[in-house]
């Protein structure tokens, strides 16, 4: 790839791929990464699309590269260069993308976004010269993330998960890394609305509600996974004692461990119905809400049915 | 070399086909089948699909591709797109879950809305229950562009779900919501309590539609449309039938007479399930650029929500009403602005505001004695602000200043409305923070960069619930009481983050990532029960090793810590603690031009400790549990997977892919039963979870380029 460009009085070299690609390919094949030429088999290959950009688009005249005037042992990179090192600064980089994406409404709140502001490059997650980009597939999205985001990596290997190992949930289910209206980047406007694409049970209104739930399901869920069935935060009764104060005033118990058993008379609310299986959620079943009218006797506004 | 070349440039088609194996019980696969689909059967057909073609003269992509189709999380897509022009396409997408509890029940009719509880014999001597949760969902896309500046958009997507879930229902006579005397006469105490394991029917539907049109041209983009979102339940409600008696806390069947009337009556009262509830959203969003440097973006969302689903499977209903009536109407506001005055500084200021109006009708859903409470209505008024200013220092140091700001406005509490389990209210909190943070590139190959983050939250008076109905402002002394307990989400909270993250490139070969985070949240309310800290620590280091062109190793490691204090208020003071580390090692390389292989191994090791301890107020009860029993036992999980494979090319357009997988899984935990003896429910329905469990997957496919 660092051989001079061939002077002489040979015929015009023949683009292989994209309009006016000869300047690149003459020098560049296969055997350089990226492989150059499979730009051929994605979107910007498309060379009936007048839009699709040539090599230069992308990478700048970059005539000092292609001529190597001052005859440099190392030949100078390319204006605008995108491997690793580069000291093309992030913003020129992602102009070269913005300025024919800027039109995607799904990239509206790019600027100002908090991958924006960490200066993370389109090429940071993107790989272009390849049909198959690691990020576009969400079988391998996750991958591409946790790059950066390693708490969530670790998270989402915990028992209580969303499938995205699995590669049937991806990261960009939930959030939109081109910007968003929402916290975290965020799908959709907030925190519930995004939830409540896949989980609309829980929107309500209900007759009986639970005001942490309407605020932000993040109140008492961690959506990339937690040992606690349900992904939840921590297991009951300790997260329901964050806000509430719980009756009966006995330690969290299992059942067998109780150095004097139960009697016939015990308590339900015993330390040990809040504490295993479903936990304060045995009785309190409707902790999303309930939709029960009933205004009789045992009513049902503790969310219990 | 022009077919080799077109080789190079065309887009590729491939079928995959083969067949996996797994060892093991379904049981032994509860947590590696929880969603891949592997999980009740021992063979399965692997096929997966890829036709991708272009006509290179229109510019017409035309693409069908199946992934897992011989497995029930299968996939298949259609679609058709002339860049630049139209495009649309049709997905069909299957989701499982399957429960990794395994429960044991004389349960008859699980999953439906009429079940049959009858009390076992003897806990496990029941019929084995497994649950399944499906998802099938198709969306149908389609996109045109109506002129250079002007494109449409539109997407249809419809949900089925279709299952049952873990679910129950519990009661204890002495609550106050009990009526007399269906319980109290129950004097010898022997019927007062039963929880019963229900699963829970999930037969529903969800269908979202959105459509937009976008607007572009040199310096503005607009995008305006509707978005409609429709949750339909397949059924309302749910009631168990219990027949005959059930256990007393002993483990034994009732005495006297058994099971009460009055307890069997409530057991079998209707249990409410999620009701039919939609959505529509008008929205505008968009950008401008003022000049190339200064950029506005913007949106405005109007939705109307609404929920009516009728009564009709519950008695009791306050008078006039056939259902809820619900009604909310949500505003939403947002503007951003980003400029760039001079080349070494960058400004950014950003405000949202949502405006929540609960326009449902208040009735009296709860007439308990003299107390008459009626349903909830929440309008909360939400206000986010930020700036931010990053400024390029000399040495290639480049700091950022930020502020937030955020309050809540939870708006009057409704004074007829019942306040459960809370000791106060409060109408406002507001909080507000800075953030600093400084990056700079050290060198060619190392850049790092520290980050310190600080906010304080506190609000409006505290609103004591009263002893009747409704909600009173005091002053904090006087809503003290040793037992309070105030919302997490609404007393105040210091909040401190550090974060630091380096990156470097050691050699040509070998590069490496550092990281750590630490955080810690201080909680301060009237008293010091409930939630009064939590901290957490994040640190690790990820390799990368190139060790030729044909071979990479990859590694890394982290290492989570978090602990929270949570105060019971008469019961004990918790320290819990979860610890966890991750480790992974991948390698990938080229032996040979035709042979690639690769091995990714991962361990997670995780644990959960649950610390109680005891004031000066503690129970002789209590005292006596804990100094016998030690409390509650860690939770650990430790789980060790590696994931082989190997694919050889046969011809230039086939190949074969071998691949292993074992994972071995390893669970101590309490939820579900502790030394042997499993919770049973009141009829002697128990649940179980393998807590040993080793899966090897082998699988074998053949992969053909089409033409």
């Amino acid at each position: 790839a660092d051989a001079p460009a061939t002077a002489g009085a040979k015929p015009p070299a023949k683009d292989l791929v994209l309009k006016g690609d000869a300047k690149c390919t003459t020098c560049h094949d296969e055997a350089d990464e990226p492989r150059l030429l499979h730009i051929g088999k994605t979107k910007h290959g498309t060379v009936a699309d007048g839009r699709t950009p040539s090599c230069t688009n992308c990478h700048g005249e970059s005539d000092k590269h292609t001529n190597n005037p001052e005859k440099l042992k190392a030949r100078p990179a390319t204006d605008r260069n995108f491997s690793k090192g580069t000291t093309t600064p992030v913003e020129a980089r992602n102009e070269s993308c913005i300025s024919c994406h800027r039109k995607d409404s799904k990239r509206s709140h790019w600027e100002g976004s908090a991958h924006q502001r960490a200066d993370v490059a389109c090429t940071s997650c993107h790989q272009l010269h390849t049909a198959k980009d690691k990020v576009a597939d969400k079988r391998t999205q996750p991958e591409v993330c946790f790059t950066c985001h390693k708490e969530q990596r670790a998270q989402v290997s915990k028992p209580s998960h969303h499938p995205v190992l699995e590669g049937k949930v991806a990261c960009s289910d939930c959030h939109n890394a081109h910007g968003s209206v929402g916290p975290k980047l965020v799908k959709r406007d907030s925190v519930v609305e995004t939830c409540y694409t896949c989980h609309m049970e829980k929107r309500g209104p209900f007759v009986h509600s639970h005001e942490p739930v309407n605020e932000d399901c993040g109140n008492c869920h961690n959506p990339h996974g937690t040992v606690a069935e349900s992904l939840l935060k921590v297991r009951a009764p300790f997260l329901c004692h964050q806000c509430h104060t719980p009756h009966g005033g006995q330690l969290g118990q299992l059942q067998g461990q109780l150095p004097t058993v139960p009697t016939a008379t015990s308590s339900g609310k015993s330390g040990i119905n809040y504490t295993q299986a479903r936990g304060c959620m045995n009785c309190h079943t409707q902790v999303h809400g309930s939709n029960n009218p009933s205004a009789t006797n045992p009513t049902p506004q503790f969310n219990l049915r | 070399e022009d077919e080799d070349i077109a080789a190079l440039t065309r887009p590729d088609s491939s079928v995959a086909v083969g067949v996996a194996g797994l060892s093991g019980s379904s049981s032994e696969r509860s947590f590696f089948g929880q969603y891949n689909g592997l999980r009740r059967n021992d063979t399965y057909l692997l096929l997966d699909l890829d036709y991708i073609k272009r006509d290179d003269a229109t510019g017409t992509w035309t693409t069908l591709q199946g992934r897992d189709l011989g497995l029930d999380t299968r996939e298949v897509q259609f679609g058709q797109q002339k860049q630049g022009d139209w495009k649309y396409s049709l997905e069909y997408n299957e989701m499982v879950r399957h429960d990794p509890r395994t429960i044991n029940t004389s349960l008859i009719g699980a999953g439906s809305t009429s079940p049959l509880v009858s009390r076992l014999a003897t806990v496990g001597s029941g019929d084995e229950l497994n649950l399944n949760l499906k998802r099938k969902n198709v969306t149908v896309s389609v996109e045109k562009w109506l002129s250079k500046s002007l494109q449409f958009e539109a997407s249809f997507k419809n949900e089925d779900k279709n299952g049952a879930r873990l679910f129950g229902n519990g009661f204890n006579c002495p609550s106050g919501a009990a009526p007399a005397p269906t319980c109290t006469t129950a004097a010898t105490g022997i019927n007062q309590w039963a929880l019963l394991m229900l699963p829970e029917p999930i037969n529903s539907t969800t269908k979202q539609f959105d459509a937009r049109l976008n607007y572009s041209n040199d310096k503005l983009l607009l995008s305006g449309g509707y978005y409609g979102s429709f949750y339909n339940n397949e059924y309302t409600s749910m009631s168990a039938t219990v027949d005959g008696n059930l256990n007393n806390p002993l483990g034994a069947p009732m005495g006297g007479a058994g099971l009460s009337s009055g307890l069997r009556s409530i057991l079998q009262l209707p249990i409410a399930l999620p009701p039919d509830n939609q959505a529509h959203q008008v929205f505008l969003s968009g950008n401008y650029a003022f000049t190339p440097t200064t950029r506005a973006n913007f949106k405005y969302a109007y939705s109307h929500a609404s929920q009516t689903d009728n009564y009709s499977s519950f008695g009791n209903a306050p008078n006039g009403r056939t259902n809820l009536g619900g009604s909310i109407d949500t505003s939403l506001y947002q503007f951003g602005l980003t400029s760039r005055p001079m080349p070494k500084l960058s400004l950014l200021a950003n405000v949202r505001y949502e405006d929540r109006n609960d326009k449902t009708p208040i009735a009296y859903y709860n007439i308990e004695g003299t107390k008459i409470f009626t349903n909830g209505n929440y309008s909360p008024k939400r206000l986010n602000g930020k700036l931010e200013a990053t400024y390029q220092l000399p040495a290639g140091y480049r700091a950022t200043l930020g502020a937030d700001y955020e309050s809540l406005d939870r708006s009057s509490f409704v004074p007829t409305n019942s306040v459960a389990g809370l000791s106060g209210l409060r109408q406002k909190t507001e909080e507000s923070g800075y953030r600093m943070e400084l990056r700079r590139s050290m060198s060619e190959t190392l850049t790092g960069a520290v980050g310190y983050q600080s906010s304080n939250r506190s609000g409006s008076g505290w609103l004591k619930p009263n002893s009747e109905l409704g909600v009173t402002e005091t002053s904090n002394s006087a809503i003290y009481s040793r037992t309070a307990i105030f919302p997490m989400s609404m007393v105040d909270r210091q909040r401190d983050k550090l974060k630091a993250s380096a990156d470097w490139a050691a050699t040509e070969q070998l590069s490496v990532q550092f990281m750590i985070e630490w955080g810690e949240d201080k909680f301060s309310a009237p008293t010091t029960k409930g939630l009064n800290s939590s901290h957490m620590a994040f640190y690790g280091m990820d390799l990368a090793y190139i060790l030729s062109d044909a071979w990479k190793l990859t590694g890394y490691w982290s290492r989570g810590d978090q602990t929270m204090h949570v105060d019971h208020s008469t019961g004990y003071m918790a320290a819990l603690r979860n610890l966890s580390d991750t480790y992974g090692i991948g390698v990938k390389g080229k032996p040979t031009s035709r042979l690639d292989i690769g091995a990714d191994l991962t361990l997670t090791d995780d644990k959960n400790e649950y610390n109680q301890g005891l004031d000066a107020s503690a129970s002789a009860a209590n005292k006596t549990l804990l100094a016998t029993s030690g409390g509650l036992p860690d939770v650990t999980f430790r789980q060790f997977t590696v994931k082989m494979f190997g694919k050889y090319a046969l011809q230039k357009n086939s190949a074969v892919r071998l691949d292993l997988i074992h994972q071995h899984t390893k669970m101590n935990e309490w939820t579900w039963g502790y030394g042997g003896t499993p919770f049973a429910y009141s009829d002697n329905t128990s649940v179980y979870l393998k807590p040993n469990q080793n899966v090897t997957y082998v699988g074998a496919t053949y992969i053909v380029a089409l033409p």
